[in-house]
């Protein structure tokens, strides 16, 4: 394996488009994307190249894996890398975007969604939780309350934000539909 | 995707090409030709678009042999809202044609 470098991510649910055309500038001085590492990329150095990249989420049953990447390959986007039921692909520059209809570009953000839903009503409950430690009197257990009440807080914040970008995301593809002709 | 009442030019499409059993890719294939590539539909559109009309019923795995290249073909519902449509889209070219037929 060559030199490799790593590259943060902007954070997929606020700018996933940027983070695509990053990488893309990167493969231009000749630094590929890998594979992804925490809250980033691995890039390895090779020879430049003219490329973009394109991200989708899909959970992936058992047997259905080779035929989307079959999909994708067939359409000109080789399979880069995955982390969990994210992918990313890429193609030579001017190869047709791998969503061309933006209802099924709607479903792809709801599908990033989802995860983000079951976490933030996990918080929720870890917070409710917090407030009845919080609300017993006594010594450590009302102090392990408080401790939870900061972290829960802590999270949610982040959280929600994700899904306010993720709605706005979802609202600006919708209503582009509607106004294209 | 919500409810494919009104079938999207994309759906439209890809039920018109699966009235034959087709892979995915065939689909692509045929609608890029038919079109003179006017028309390109998107592997994640795709993909999601055959996720949806199996979940409606309006398609069915039809040979699963080559795990690559599932095929697909309409059902006899997918038939009948495919043919809806076709009516739907008939008034609208209907519309169309006789009034730029009728101006003259």
């Amino acid at each position: 394996m060559g030199k490799t470098k790593y590259m943060p991510s902007n954070g997929l649910a606020f700018s996933e488009q940027k983070d695509m055309e990053k990488l893309a500038k990167k493969a231009k001085q000749g630094w590929m994307l890998k594979k992804f590492a925490f809250m980033g990329y691995r890039l390895e150095k090779s020879e430049p190249a003219d490329i973009q990249y394109s991200i989708d989420y899909r959970s992936l049953e058992k047997g259905e894996k080779e035929e989307y990447f079959e999909l994708f390959q067939m359409a000109g986007w080789s399979h880069v890398c995955s982390n969990y039921d994210i992918h990313i692909f890429k193609a030579e520059t001017g190869t047709q975007p791998i969503y061309s209809d933006p209802d099924s570009t709607v479903d792809k953000v709801s599908r990033l969604a989802k995860p983000i839903y079951s976490i933030a009503g996990f918080l929720v409950l870890f917070f409710i939780f917090s407030l009845f430690l919080k609300s017993v009197s006594i010594g450590i257990i009302s102090q392990i309350g408080q401790c939870f009440h900061f972290i829960s807080i802590v999270l949610l914040v982040p959280t929600i934000m994700m899904l306010i970008s993720i709605h706005f995301t979802k609202w600006k593809v919708a209503s582009s539909r509607k106004s294209s002709i | 995707m919500k409810s494919l009442e009104q079938l999207t030019d994309s759906v439209f499409y890809i039920m018109a090409a699966l009235t034959e059993p087709r892979h995915g890719y065939a689909v692509m294939n045929l609608v890029e030709e038919t079109t003179n590539g006017d028309f390109v539909i998107g592997p994640a559109s795709l993909y999601t678009i055959i996720k949806k009309l199996l979940a409606e019923h309006l398609i069915v795995l039809h040979d699963e042999s080559d795990s690559r290249r599932k095929v697909y073909v309409l059902t006899d519902k997918g038939r009948e809202v495919l043919t809806e449509d076709i009516k739907r889209r008939k008034v609208m070219i209907q519309l169309a044609e006789k009034g730029l037929k009728g101006g003259a």
